[in-house]
């Protein structure tokens, strides 16, 4: 027993200084364990403050109530305002609205509009507007948008029936008209005519009586009328596999890139390094030659993954190579230097590979390409935007699925190079001063 | 040809290199023995510009070594400790690749290369993955990586570690064949039966601080004696060891002892002193020097220490 332990120590004590697998072991569930529970914690009390364009242009109580509901729900902020191209800020009209949508500046928009509940109106018009650049987000945002409608459609209905009765008939012909109904009904059932009268009154602001009104959903239901208009992706043959395709593209970019910028490790331990620096070549050279192989290789990565989406899930590649291209080099110059950062901080092959996993993982979590982004909670929504993960698959989605040009691309692209620039300043400054070689 | 003016070099601190001086003359083959970590593949680093020395001078072939002066690294050639190769690719490519390097048009790389490959006795097996060559076959190639580009320079950095006496002796031929053709061998190693056989001069490195130099008559006359005798450890021996210390400095080795002759020894003496306390002759032997005594005369430790 105790030559075992001995062993088991041995064992553990090798454990322990390898800090990659301490790593993997440890650091990387435990992260992972805390992003997917702080989704699926957050999934339960819902997304908050996702942007929908609004606009209300009726006039009736009704529809006011309704504005100020949508404005109290926690899963929306809505937009009633855009910068326009001469840069004032100023409010949508239909037309912009749609264009703000079409630009993927909010993935839904809603007017209210101006029939959308006149005096002969049986129900409340509505219309949507959206962009299924995210299935699931907007599962979620019709849900909850009707949801919130429907839950609010009893008393809506029932006060504005009050309210034309009263315009009508006047508010004390309508109180006697009640009174007498509710007369009659008490003589012939033998029923108090207060509690007639009582049950009648419904309270615009009685939230007890929206429930009692529960009942009568299936009467409400057929009184609401989404006029829904899909916007962006209506062409898309396969939109899930469209949406996907950037995401786990980028996650194993990162993973073949990150091996290759490691190999610097193996070569130097091997003794290439130091053949090659024997010959009329210079460490810049090699990081060069590095860079670019792994640029070369990311980009040649890409094309291919999106050529296998095209060949298998008819992924539209083609009507809009060129920009697709654009993100592609970005993406791989992203990646690049992102693989020769980790090369440049660590001391081992074997230590860049663990920090590799662990960084890659999280970046790939955080950037929406296992799961959109909106169902992150807050803070980590935040950090998504320091992911090149996220720029990536934005750009690739607005590529593909939004067919964005050239300028519209420019600020993914953008970020992506600038993500490239300054973490290849601050590997060089690194292989400065470090022992790599 | 190679010319060392006073070098140093220090890593965090600690003094790898301690003010160097060595003038290598063409054709020549050049060892630096010393024990490991000495300072040996510190100096080659130096002289392909691997590293920039923190003081003095080195100079190749009239080029001056800095690890910014890419043009002295054509005149040399660097056969590296360990088996700088790809082992996942064939010989022949990985000698393409390394040809590569020098700007070698690709007809004449080709060319070089089969050359090279026939001279290590490799040609047969160019296409074969380095990972299923012998270590012996790996150490050739090795040394053929380095030829291709013909440099008038061969830095040779213990090339036969892990090699059997067989390929030892083959890889030595070869470097005797490429100096006979005019090359100028540096050859680093802390076997002293190398750089006996292979050296036309040697120097002796330790503790970074060259503590002898020159052909190995000239570096052997520093000791204070010619021969030793080695006497075999044994009851007897041990038990009639002070009759010795008589005819000179007994030092008590691991497995015999060596007596250091005084200059009035007489060996008739010596013989009869044997034969009158029974001790046979088959338990001495005459040592001739050897760089190996000359490093203990000189540090007090074995080579291999």
């Amino acid at each position: 027993m105790k030559t075992v332990l001995q062993l088991i120590r041995k064992d553990y004590i090798l454990f322990w200084h390898d800090k990659p697998a301490v790593s993997l072991t440890f650091v990387v569930p435990i992260f992972l364990i805390f992003l997917f529970g702080s989704i699926f914690s957050g999934v339960s009390s819902g997304p908050t403050g996702i942007d929908i364009a609004f606009i209300n242009n009726s006039g009736a109580k009704v529809a006011k109530k309704l504005e100020s509901v949508l404005d109290t729900t926690k899963a929306f902020h809505l937009v009633r305002k855009f910068r326009d191209d001469n840069g004032k800020i100023v409010p949508f009209d239909t037309n912009s609205i749609k264009e703000y949508v079409r630009k993927g500046s909010a993935v839904a928009a809603l007017i209210i509009p101006k029939d959308a509940f006149t005096d002969t109106s049986m129900g409340l018009k509505l219309k949507f507007f959206y962009d299924p650049k995210n299935d699931m987000e907007m599962q979620m945002i019709e849900g909850i948008l009707t949801q919130r409608v429907m839950t609010q459609m009893p008393s809506l209905f029932m006060t504005s029936m009050q309210h034309k009765a009263e315009t009508y008939l006047g508010n004390n012909e309508g109180k006697n008209f009640n009174k007498k109904i509710a007369e009659t009904v008490s003589k012939y059932f033998n029923v108090d005519t207060a509690q007639i009268l009582h049950w009648t009154n419904f309270s615009f602001s009685d939230s007890s009586n929206i429930d009692s009104a529960a009942g009568k959903s299936n009467f409400f239901s057929n009184l609401l009328q989404l006029d829904k208009e899909q916007l962006v992706g209506k062409e898309i043959s396969n939109p899930n596999a469209t949406r996907s395709v950037g995401g786990w593209a980028m996650m194993f970019l990162l993973f073949t890139l990150t091996a290759t910028s490691t190999s610097l490790f193996d070569e130097n331990k091997s003794g290439v390094v130091l053949r090659i620096l024997s010959s009329p070549i210079s460490r810049v050279h090699i990081l060069w030659g590095k860079y670019l192989y792994n640029f070369s290789l990311g980009c040649i990565q890409l094309l291919v993954m999106f050529f296998v989406g095209y060949l298998l899930f008819n992924i539209n590649i083609f009507s809009n190579f060129f920009n697709l291209f654009l993100v592609i080099v970005a993406g791989a110059l992203a990646c690049t230097a992102f693989g020769m950062l980790l090369a440049a901080v660590s001391k081992t092959a074997a230590q860049a590979n663990g920090l590799g996993t662990l960084l890659i993982l999280t970046m790939s979590g955080i950037g929406g390409a296992w799961f959109p982004t909106f169902i992150l909670p807050p803070f980590i929504q935040i950090l998504s935007k320091f992911s090149l993960v996220y720029w990536a698959m934005e750009g690739f989605m607005n590529v593909l699925w939004r067919g964005s040009n050239t300028i519209e691309i420019l600020p993914y692209v953008g970020v992506l190079i600038g993500i490239a620039a300054i973490v290849n300043v601050f590997s060089v400054i690194r292989f400065k001063k470090g022992n790599l070689f | 040809m190679i010319s060392i003016k006073n070098v140093s070099k220090k890593f965090s601190g600690v003094t790898a290199l301690d003010n160097i001086s060595l003038e290598i003359q063409k054709k020549e083959i050049f060892g630096l023995l010393g024990p490991n970590g000495a300072g040996k593949s510190t100096l080659m680093n130096l002289l392909i510009g691997y590293l920039d020395a923190d003081e003095g001078e080195l100079v190749v072939a009239g080029e001056k070594v800095t690890r910014n002066n890419l043009e002295s690294r054509k005149k040399i050639g660097l056969v590296p400790q360990s088996i700088a190769l790809y082992d996942d690719i064939s010989a022949q490519e990985n000698l393409e690749i390394f040809g590569s390097f020098f700007g070698i048009r690709k007809s004449l790389l080709r060319a070089l290369i089969a050359e090279n490959l026939n001279r290590v006795e490799l040609y047969d097996r160019r296409k074969d993955k380095v990972k299923g060559f012998s270590g012996g076959m790996k150490r050739r190639l090795n040394i053929a990586a380095s030829l291709l580009h013909n440099p008038e320079i061969l830095l040779c950095d213990e090339p036969t570690v892990g090699v059997d006496p067989q390929s030892r002796n083959a890889i030595f031929d070869y470097l005797e064949k490429l100096n006979e053709e005019g090359k100028t061998i540096i050859y680093t190693t802390h076997y002293m039966e190398e750089a006996e056989r292979l050296c036309s001069r040697i120097a002796i490195i330790d503790h970074g601080k060259i503590i002898a130099a020159g052909t190995l008559d000239e570096l052997l006359l520093m000791l204070p004696y010619e021969q030793t005798i080695l006497i075999n450890k044994n009851q007897l021996t041990e038990h009639k060891k002070d009759l010795f210390t008589k005819f000179g400095t007994l030092i008590n080795d691991q497995e015999k002892y060596e007596l250091k002759p005084n200059e009035k020894l007489k060996l008739s003496e010596f013989f009869k002193m044997m034969e009158d306390n029974s001790i046979g002759y088959n338990f001495i032997d005459v040592n001739k020097p050897s760089l190996e005594a000359l490093f203990l005369h000189l540090t007090g430790r074995r080579l291999r220490d």
